[in-house]
């Protein structure tokens, strides 16, 4: 039918958006509202011996100026990493101390220290300039390998030389045996670049505290309302969970940046029980660049080895991961179970070792990104392979066929177990798509104009939907990773899905209601979704990690399937049918080969009523399920790019992106394409545009859009994208997750593209005009354009 | 950021070191400087104003003149504070030779700036320094007799220390 | 405080602000009109995109006590009983996701495709790509956008 599963329904939600109604934190004002503004830190590290707050007080509108060392006061309790990491040594991870609000030393530029709030905006924010903060400067440590050196300056007394954790994964003594068995040996120094997340909405939050009923509600830009009731509740002693209400209202975009409980939300809750004020803080683009999570920043060695034949015989990895100046919540996951356990990407590797060290840092936490690791592991991966099959001359498709999994399911020597995919048949229809055949015509046409054209291929394999709960727990997670959902039926026959999962931006409402009008044959309009509130919502996880799919709409089909055992009972009961012969079709319960049927309502309607159930059925249609899938799911692709680079100016112009992709089954492939989209456009951002830079003292220089280069629309092209469908055997729905592999797959098939048309593979994202103009230069101009 | 400059001063090396000691002239002479008081020999607080990229600040700092030997050379390094624009700290080793007819003038001077100015203003820190800098000893090679030996009518020209100036005055 | 009198969406608006107080700000603190959007602090995200007597304008750019007398139009009040072409072609084009950015993109997608037909140029998809500079989104890729844009200039 038009609107289950595989349609490209139009998108429910979108009316209030494109009218301006919908509804974001900073769109609500409540009453008694008033307004915080932080102060924060200019220095990178710094002793705080002093604060004046005298002026500040005197100001007008001002209503209450609080420091950390009142919050510290009242209990609130620090910051927490969700994810114990264990170093390869038995040892248990060492992490810093994160106070909500600075109370003796600050370690990053932007670190809050002081809370101001006021009447208006303007008055807080005008007061909190106002506050004298007498600093003590240390010296200060940004670039994470520079700070493992000796004589390095140390952030955390408990965290000796800098380092949280030095963590393995694979057997390095086979790594480096097939290594040293090779005949060819590909070397490669990678730096994966540190962004900024830039969802446009910039977070904010409005807590309300009722001193009635000692009760807080906190509306924010939240990605996982539960979570961050959860772990206010359990770890920052704001209340307990019957006592804090979380809503996450209409977000502007995620991206990972708005899963963690941040400084400002704790600390506008607390200081709404000190003034006994609704406190709303929104933040300005500026606060954005220095608190909102960083990502990436990794610096990589790797070496893979290939026998004669062009099969890779062993991979080593060394990486070095900056976590910044605390450990924030899947900080200490991302550069290792994220990370690591994706080093044997499509291929069959024997050997795989990997080392991480993890590295406090003098700059913003590093926390989980679009894609988080797994991006970091599939630039090393189709970097090298690229790299190597220019070095032994071979074609890079050739290569990478050559070592492409084939059977399923497949155990790697890095934890995973791949349960379906067909790695041969994408890049297939991405070379057909990419008209691989025509690209040496292409590239001679574009020298005839003066242009440099290049190729470069990525074939990646992510891990969504991480699961299960207990294997997560087993590697050192602080939840479980499972999803809830309700499913309401209504007397009329009306259906209110409740969901864990949280959207923002990813059309849940839509894609959602599809599974359920594709499940009962019910119009779209008589389904709807609801998310975002603690006190509608039992529990849920939320949405990161391309979850939403693969575990939340999981959830909603088991709770279906309760629904639909229920239904049949009551037909069958009304229409004197056993239950085994009832079939739901079209809105519709019919005894199978009979014309005996109920209109769906009419069960609600009959479920409600309750004068003729059956002996013993609980009147009522509403039932609950909590998923715990049993593997993660794989989702894979070909990504393949075409670049033209002008050799005068380094210019790099994206001309053609292909992207060929396996998600399993697709629920509504408007909204997936929109979300490949996406991706890809925030990995060619990766690639040749966003870079977070601080300067050697730990100033953070680029603080604004002046600076941060976000990607444009003339930055990137219309894409071409393909499909080929392996179904994900470990979930009903057969769903694999599609959110995060465009920024997973494309970064290195950019570079590889630019690399190719320059022919020098010396060359670090973002591939600026500079650099590329730089490189081109090193090894002169390519033969073809000379 | 480091920068290094000469000049040649027209003026004997005695008196381009009293002034390079004198309030009232390194008042006159730093661009956007509102207040400069001694407040010992070596020692002295002052208020600047500078706009750097869009941040527009007032520094209020400290300065300090270390490693002096008399008529050859000091350290000139300071700190101001720029409320939410953040600071600006740094210093110059300054040295005086003497030329043919002129006292040669050179510095190296390192700056760091940080808070708003870093984030919003770093791509233009350098030039604006060297600008300053510049300014700087072209408003006190003037005031020394510099180029048509009428230091008052010469520094007026220059919009930033049109007060300063006129104060001393 | 300055007294702003202007025209918001067909209807007189007023308001007794601070000479400071910025279009964008106006707009959603004091006519309550929440769908101008602002995303940034430096004139470059393009999600308060208004328009002023017919023109796109950055709301976070302008005062409102310059804008005396002026006619205002923001995403509340593009729908006149139906949807806006533009709006339909977003809906049908997928070219919004978490919708913060879209009635920045919605306003100068009309503003721009109003400068092309009056100027009689065609808008191909190089000039909308071209024309979006002002406008940042970081969910849809654009891809969808230029395809609403292109789109809605059909029906316009």
């Amino acid at each position: 039918m038009s609107e289950g599963i595989g349609a490209a329904v139009k998108r429910k939600e979108d009316k209030r958006f494109i009218t301006g109604r919908g509804k974001y934190t900073d769109d609500i004002r409540m009453e008694n509202q008033a307004y915080g503004a932080f102060v924060r830190s200019p220095h990178a590290h710094a002793e705080i011996k002093g604060i004046d707050t005298s002026a500040a007080e005197a100001m007008d509108g001002v209503i209450a100026v609080l420091n950390g060392k009142q919050l510290k006061d009242d209990a609130i309790g620090d910051i927490i990493t969700g994810w114990a990491i264990t170093s390869k040594d038995g040892n248990p991870m060492n992490v810093g101390a994160w106070n909500p609000m600075a109370t003796a030393r600050v370690r990053h530029v932007g670190e809050p220290v002081v809370i101001v709030i006021a009447e208006s905006q303007a008055q807080a924010r005008l007061a909190a300039e106002a506050v004298e903060v007498d600093y003590e400067e240390l010296p200060a440590v940004a670039a994470a390998t520079r700070a493992l050196e000796d004589g390095a300056p140390l952030l955390h007394d408990n965290v000796p030389g800098n380092l949280i954790f030095d963590w393995e994964i694979g057997d390095e003594a086979a790594a480096d045996a097939g290594l040293a068995g090779a005949t060819h040996v590909t070397e490669l120094d990678i730096v994966n670049n540190r962004l900024a997340p830039n969802a446009i909405e910039p977070r904010s939050a409005i807590a309300v505290y009722n001193d009635i009923d000692d009760h807080y509600t906190l509306y924010t830009t939240s990605q996982n309302p539960h979570v961050a009731r959860l772990v206010l509740s359990a770890f920052y002693n704001i209340a307990p969970e019957h006592k804090l209400r979380v809503i996450a209202p209409d977000v502007g975009g995620g991206f990972g940046s708005k899963i963690y409980i941040y400084p400002e939300e704790i600390t506008c809750l607390w200081a709404s029980m000190k003034t006994g004020r609704s406190v709303k803080w929104t933040s300005d683009r500026s606060e954005a660049f220095m608190t909102d999570a960083h990502a990436r920043d990794h610096v990589t060695k790797a070496r893979m080895g290939f026998d004669a034949d062009g099969k890779i015989v062993g991979l080593k990895v060394n990486t070095v991961a900056n976590i910044g100046a605390y450990a924030s919540l899947f900080a200490t996951a991302t550069p290792t179970y994220l990370y690591g356990t994706l080093l044997s990407g499509q291929y069959n590797i024997a050997n795989v070792y990997c080392d991480v060290k993890a590295v406090h840092t003098n700059t913003v936490p590093v926390d989980a990104y679009r894609g988080a690791g797994r991006p970091e592991a599939t630039y090393v991966m189709e970097r090298l392979m690229e790299t190597a099959a220019r070095e032994m001359g071979m074609d890079p498709a050739e290569l990478r066929r050559r070592n492409f999994i084939t059977e399923f399911p497949h155990q790697t020597p890095v934890i995973m177990t791949y349960d379906a995919g067909d790695f041969h048949a994408l890049l297939e229809k991405g070379q057909a798509a990419a008209d691989i055949a025509g690209f040496a015509a292409r590239k001679s046409e574009a020298a005839s104009r003066g242009k440099l054209r290049g190729i470069g291929y990525s074939c990646y394999i992510e891990a969504c939907g991480i699961a299960p709960s207990k294997a997560v727990g087993s590697l050192g997670a602080g939840v479980g990773l499972w999803e809830s959902a309700e499913v309401r039926v209504n007397p009329v026959g009306t259906i209110e899905i409740l969901t864990g999962s949280h959207a923002h931006g990813q059309g849940h409402e839509t894609t959602f209601a599809q599974v359920v009008s594709d499940r009962f044959g019910l119009p779209m309009d008589n389904i709807t979704i609801v998310h975002g509130d603690t006190d509608k919502v039992q529990m849920g996880m939320g949405t990161y990690g391309s979850r939403s799919g693969a575990v939340g709409m999981n959830a909603i089909v088991k709770a279906m399937d309760k629904v639909e055992a229920k239904v049949k009972k009551i037909a069958a009961h009304t229409l004197e049918a056993s239950d085994d012969d009832i079939v739901i079709e079209d809105g519709e319960v019919k005894v199978a080969g009979t014309d005996k049927k109920m209109a769906w309502h009419e069960v609600g309607l009959a479920a409600y009523t309750a004068h003729n159930l059956p002996d013993g059925m609980e009147p009522g249609l509403k039932e609950g399920a909590f998923y715990d899938p049993t593997n993660f799911t794989f989702p894979s692709g070909t990504y393949i790019c075409e670049v033209e680079v002008d050799p005068e100016t380094g210019v790099v112009e994206v001309v053609q992106f292909t992207a060929a992709d396996d998600f399993g089954t697709v629920i509504n492939p408007m909204i997936v394409e929109g979300q490949v989209h996406g991706g890809v456009t925030q990995g060619i951002g990766q690639a040749l545009l966003e870079n977070v830079v601080y300067d050697e003292d730990g100033q953070l220089i680029t603080g604004s859009y002046m600076d941060y280069c976000m990607p444009r629309a003339d930055d990137v092209p219309s894409y071409v994208l393909e499909h080929s469908t392996t179904v994900a055997p470990s979930n009903p729905l057969g769903v694999k997750g599609c959110g995060e592999a465009g920024a997973i797959g494309s970064p290195p098939a950019v570079i590889n593209a630019i690399t190719d048309a320059i022919g020098n593979n010396n060359l670090t994202m973002p591939a600026t005009p500079h650099k590329v103009w730089a490189a081109i230069q090193e090894v002169g101009l390519p033969q073809a354009a000379e | 950021m480091d920068m290094t400059g000469e000049y040649q001063i027209a003026a004997n090396r005695a008196d381009v070191w009293q002034a390079l000691n004198d309030p009232d002239v390194l008042r006159a002479c730093i661009p956007g400087c509102e207040e400069l008081e001694m407040t010992s020999d070596t020692t002295m607080t002052a208020k600047v104003v500078q706009k750097i990229g869009p941040v527009k600040a007032k520094f209020a700092g400290e300065v300090e003149l270390v490693n002096i030997v008399v008529e050859e050379s000091y350290t000139i390094q300071g700190e101001g504070k720029g409320g939410v624009a953040g600071f600006a700290k740094g210093g110059a080793d300054v040295r005086l030779t003497d030329g043919d007819g002129h006292t040669l003038l050179t510095y190296e001077a390192q700056a760091t700036v940080g808070g708003k100015l870093a984030r919003l203003g770093s791509r233009l820190i350098n030039s604006t320094a060297k600008k300053l800098a510049d300014k700087f000893f072209e408003n006190f090679h003037d005031h020394l007799g510099g180029a048509d030996k009428d230091g008052d009518k010469t520094v007026s020209d220059a919009p930033e220390t049109k007060d300063a100036q006129s104060e001393r005055a | 405080m300055t007294q702003v009198t202007m025209t918001v969406n067909g209807k007189a608006a007023s308001g007794d602000v601070p000479g400071e107080t910025l279009l964008s700000d106006f707009l959603r603190e004091h006519l309550r009109l929440t769908g101008t959007h602002v995303g940034c602090d430096t004139s470059q995200c393009g999600a308060c995109v208004v328009h002023v007597d017919g023109k796109a304008v950055k709301s976070c750019t302008v005062l409102a006590a310059s804008l005396d007398g002026a006619e205002v139009t923001t995403v509340e009040g593009l729908a006149n009983g139906e949807l806006h072409p533009m709006q339909v072609a977003f809906n049908d084009n997928h070219g919004l996701q978490c919708g913060f950015c879209t009635p920045g993109m919605i306003m100068s997608g009309i503003d721009m495709v109003n400068r092309y037909k009056t100027e009689g140029r065609e808008l191909t998809e190089e000039a909308i790509r071209h024309e979006l500079e002002g406008n940042i989104c970081r969910c849809t890729g654009y891809h969808n956008i230029v395809r609403s844009i292109k789109d809605a200039a059909a029906s316009m």
